[in-house]
C-alpha cells in the first residue's frame, strides 16, 4: 500500500476544531503521523501542499442513484465517479435510490458494488414499503446505516410511531423527511406572494414544522432516533431547536441548495431549480445559514438527484424535481467562506466530522489512527461550475454559476482518488 | 387592405403576461380592437393583414371558446390556422414538452397560440421555438388576452377605467383570469377589490395591489363593476368549501346583492358559468347589467389585435414594404 508524506498543508479539523498548520503521514490506509517537520522515509511520496488546506475527505448522507434499478440518468459507478470528483470521500446512498432500497438484499448489492468504486459507498434503507414496516433489522445487519421514509412523508402517525419504536430497538437512525403529507401533496412551490403569483400549486413553511414537531412528539413518545431529514425552513428550524432544547435525540440535515439558493432562483420557471423540497425565501435561506453556523444542522447533504435533461425539458411543474449536486457541495459551501457568512470548520463540519459523528463513522476526522480520507484544497480558486464539463449528466442548478474552492488532490483509505492536471 | 401600419411600434415580440404590458401597448391594442370590433358587425369581416402567415393554436387543455376566439380572430386576418388539440398526448408518449415545441417549431408557423394546465408553458415554448407567442391561459398563472378582453369591455363603456373600483369575486386562488385582470387593471389605475372564502384566496392577495374581502355585501359597495369567476366543482371535493349551497348563498351574485354596488354596475364573467352558483341565471341574462356576451364578442376583436401587433414583431415577418 502506498505510503504518502503531505507537507507544509494548513491542517483544518472541524473534528477537533483546530486549524494549524502541520505534516501528515499516511500508511497503510490510516493517518499514520501529524506533526512538525516530518522527513520522508524510505518509498514514501512526498507532496508539497504549503499555501493549501489539507481536510478530511467529505461524507454525504444523501444522494440517490438511479441504481439499483433501471439504469436512467445516471448509474451508482457514474455517481461514486461524481463524488470523487466533488471531494466526497463517503456516500451514503439515500433509500429511495433506484427503485428504492427496501430489502436486505438491495442494501447488500450496494455493499458489494460498492467494493469496486472509488469512493466508500453506503445507503440507507426504507423504513416502510407499501404502508407496512420493512425488514429494517436485515436491512441494517446487511449495512443500512440508518432507516427512513426516502423523501416521501408518511401521514400515518401510527406507522412512524412503530417505525420509531422498532427501529430505536436497534440505536438506528430513523430519517424522515419533515413535510405534513397533506400540505405537501401535489405542490410544487414554496408558499410565498411571488409563487403564488406564478399560479404554482404552493406548500407553507409551516408544513415542515407540523412534521416535525409531530415527529418530535414520538420521538417522545417511543424513546427512538431521528434525523429530521432535509430541513429547508425557519419554521422548521423552530421545531429542530425545540426538539433539541427537550434533550430528545433528534438530528438534522440540510440541503446545500437551500443553503445557496432562493425561490427568486425559480421565479423565471427555470426547470433547473424544480426541487423537492422546493426553494424556500431568502429569510429561510438565511436562517438556514444561520443554523448551520451555530451547530444546529448536524449535516449538509449534497442531496445529489439526477436528472436527465429530457425530464427537465418541460414547464417548472411537470419537470422533474432535482440536481445534480454532488460536484457543487464543497464549492458551494468554501463560497459561503469566501462570503464571510462561515468560518471554513463551520462550513467543513457538517460535511465531515458532523456526518461522521450522527452515524458512528472513523472517518471525516484528521488525527492519527483515522482512516486517510483526506483533501488537499485550493480554498481561494474561482470556479464555474460545470464549465469544464461535469462527471454527472444530470441538470444541475449550479450551472454557470461562479463559485470558489478547488479539490487538487482526494484521498481515500490512503489511495489517491483524484489528482486532477494542473 | 394590406398589412397594418402602426403609429406605435409595439415592442413584444410575445404576449405572455399582461404585466409585461405598459399603459401605451393597452391603449393601442383597444384601439385598433375598437376597429375590428366595428368591423366584425358588418357582413364582410375578412381582411389579409397575416395573409402568408401561420397561426398555430396549440390547446394542451379543453376550451371552446378561447380556441373560438383565436380561430376566428386568425382567420378573419386571413392567416392560415391550423388548431392542434395535444390533450398532452405526445408528452403521455414518452416526449418532452421541448421535443414536442422543436417539432411545430420546424413546421415554421409564425404564430404560436398556447394554452396549458402548466404555469410558464406558454414562456416556455417562446423560449424553446423562437416563435412568436401568445398565451392562451397557462395554469393558474396568466390569461392575458382574457383580461385585455375584460377591460377592453369596461373601456367600451366607460371610455377610461382609472378611477373605477372592481371586484372579482370568486376562486381567486386558482385563477389565471384574476392575476392577468389585477395586473392590468393596476396598469391603468383601476381599485381593485377581490373577493372569495379564505380557503379561494391566495396568501398575501393584498400584496397584488387590490383588497381583499371575504365579505361579498362589503366588497360590493360602490362598485362599478363586478367579475364573478367561475367556480370549478373539483374545488368543492378537495374541501375548500363547504357546499356548493353554500357557496352559493353567500359568494352567489343576484340582484339583490348588487344593490350594494354603484346603481349602472356592469356585471362580467370570464365564462363558461355555472348558473345558479356563482350568479343567478336571472342576473346572468339582464340586458341591462351583464356584459357577459358583449366579453365574447370582445374578444374576437382584441385577439385580432393582439394577433396583427404581435405578428408585426415576430421573427418570420416579413412587410410587403421589404419585398
Amino acid at each position: 500500500m502506498s505510503r504518502f508524506l503531505i507537507t507544509g498543508a494548513k491542517i483544518a479539523d472541524p473534528a477537533s476544531d483546530r486549524e494549524y498548520e502541520a505534516d501528515l503521514r499516511i500508511a497503510d490506509g490510516l493517518i499514520a503521523e501529524i506533526g512538525d517537520g516530518l522527513a520522508a522515509g524510505e518509498g514514501e511520496e512526498e507532496i508539497e501542499a504549503k499555501g493549501r488546506i489539507l481536510c478530511p475527505a467529505l461524507v454525504d448522507l444523501r444522494a440517490t442513484a438511479c441504481e439499483p434499478g433501471p439504469g436512467a440518468p445516471e448509474r451508482l459507478d457514474t455517481t461514486a465517479r461524481a463524488a470523487a470528483a466533488g471531494g466526497i470521500g463517503t456516500l451514503v446512498l439515500a433509500p429511495e435510490s433506484g427503485h428504492g432500497l427496501a430489502r436486505p438484499e438491495d442494501i447488500e448489492l450496494v455493499e458489494a458494488r460498492a467494493l469496486t468504486l472509488p469512493v466508500r459507498v453506503h445507503a440507507g434503507g426504507l423504513a416502510a414499503h407499501d404502508g407496512e414496516m420493512a425488514e429494517i433489522g436485515l436491512m441494517l445487519r446487511a449495512g443500512a446505516l440508518y432507516v427512513g421514509d426516502g423523501g416521501r412523508p408518511i401521514a400515518d402517525s401510527r406507522l412512524v410511531r412503530r417505525i420509531l419504536s422498532y427501529a430505536g430497538g436497534f440505536e438506528a437512525w430513523v430519517s424522515l423527511r419533515p413535510e405534513d403529507a397533506h400540505l405537501a401533496a401535489g405542490t410544487v412551490a414554496h408558499e410565498s406572494d411571488m409563487s403564488v403569483r406564478m399560479g404554482l400549486a404552493t406548500r407553507p413553511g409551516v408544513s415542515e414544522r407540523l412534521a416535525a414537531e409531530r415527529d418530535a412528539g414520538l420521538v417522545e413518545l417511543t424513546g427512538g432516533r431521528l434525523i429530521l431529514d432535509r430541513v429547508t425552513t425557519a419554521e422548521g428550524l423552530i421545531a429542530l431547536r425545540a426538539a433539541k432544547r427537550r434533550g430528545l435525540e433528534i438530528a438534522a440535515t440540510a440541503p446545500v441548495t437551500h443553503l445557496m439558493f432562493n425561490e427568486i432562483d425559480a421565479g423565471n420557471f427555470d426547470a433547473r431549480y424544480r426541487l423537492e423540497p422546493p426553494l424556500r425565501s431568502q429569510e429561510d435561506r438565511e436562517a438556514l445559514i444561520e443554523a448551520v453556523r451555530e451547530g444546529l444542522i448536524d449535516a449538509v447533504v449534497s442531496d445529489h438527484v439526477p436528472v436527465s435533461r429530457v425530464d427537465k425539458a418541460n414547464p417548472f411543474a411537470d419537470a422533474l424535481p432535482g440536481s445534480s449536486n454532488l460536484e457543487a457541495l464543497l464549492p458551494a459551501l468554501v463560497s459561503l467562506v469566501e462570503e464571510g457568512r462561515l468560518s471554513l470548520l463551520q462550513a467543513l463540519r457538517p460535511v465531515t466530522s458532523g456526518p461522521a459523528d450522527l452515524l458512528g463513522l472513523p472517518q471525516g476526522r484528521i488525527e492519527e489512527g483515522a482512516p486517510a480520507d483526506l483533501l488537499i484544497l485550493d480554498p481561494a480558486a474561482p470556479v464555474v461550475h460545470g464549465r469544464t464539463g461535469t462527471v454527472s449528466q444530470g441538470s444541475s442548478a449550479f450551472s454557470g454559476r461562479r463559485l470558489f474552492g478547488k479539490v487538487l488532490m482526494s484521498f481515500v483509505e490512503g489511495a489517491i482518488i483524484l489528482q486532477p492536471e494542473t | 387592405m394590406g398589412r397594418a401600419s402602426f403609429a406605435y411600434d409595439f415592442p413584444h415580440r410575445n404576449l405572455l403576461s399582461a404585466g409585461s404590458l405598459n399603459p401605451l401597448d393597452v391603449q393601442m391594442l383597444f384601439e385598433r380592437a375598437g376597429e375590428h370590433f366595428e368591423r366584425n358587425r358588418e357582413p364582410n369581416k375578412k381582411l389579409d393583414a397575416l395573409k402568408g402567415l401561420t397561426q398555430i393554436n396549440l390547446f394542451f387543455e379543453p376550451s371552446t371558446r378561447t380556441l373560438a376566439s383565436f380561430e376566428l380572430a386568425g382567420k378573419r386576418l386571413g392567416a392560415d390556422v391550423v388548431n392542434f388539440s395535444a390533450g398532452n398526448a405526445s408528452t403521455k408518449k414518452g416526449e418532452s414538452l421541448a421535443d414536442t415545441a422543436e417539432t411545430l417549431a420546424a413546421m415554421n408557423p409564425d404564430l404560436l397560440v398556447v394554452r396549458h394546465q402548466s404555469a410558464g408553458a406558454a414562456a416556455f415554448f417562446a423560449d424553446v421555438t423562437g416563435i412568436s407567442t401568445i398565451n392562451a391561459g397557462d395554469g393558474a398563472h396568466e390569461h392575458p388576452s382574457q383580461a385585455l378582453l375584460d377591460v377592453f369591455t369596461l373601456s367600451r363603456h366607460w371610455g377610461e377605467i382609472g378611477g373605477r373600483r372592481i371586484a372579482i369575486v370568486g376562486d381567486i386562488a386558482h385563477s389565471r383570469v384574476a392575476r392577468s385582470n389585477v395586473s392590468l387593471m393596476n396598469l391603468l389605475n383601476a381599485e381593485v377589490r377581490l373577493c372569495g372564502p379564505a380557503t379561494l384566496l391566495p396568501p398575501d392577495a393584498d400584496r397584488w395591489g387590490a383588497t381583499v374581502f371575504h365579505d361579498l355585501d362589503a366588497a360590493l359597495e360602490d362598485c362599478d363593476a363586478v367579475m364573478t369567476l367561475r367556480l370549478q366543482r373539483e374545488r368543492m371535493s378537495g374541501g375548500l368549501i363547504p357546499s356548493e349551497r353554500e357557496y352559493a348563498a353567500l359568494y352567489g351574485l343576484t340582484h339583490k346583492r348588487l344593490e350594494a354596488a354603484k346603481p349602472d354596475c356592469l356585471v362580467m364573467h370570464p365564462g363558461p358559468m355555472n348558473r345558479g352558483v356563482e350568479i343567478h341565471p336571472a342576473l346572468a341574462d339582464d340586458p341591462d347589467r351583464s356584459v357577459i356576451l358583449e366579453q365574447v364578442e370582445s374578444g374576437v376583436a382584441i385577439r385580432m389585435a393582439i394577433l396583427e401587433m404581435v405578428a408585426s414583431r415576430a421573427p418570420n415577418m416579413r412587410y410587403e414594404d421589404d419585398r
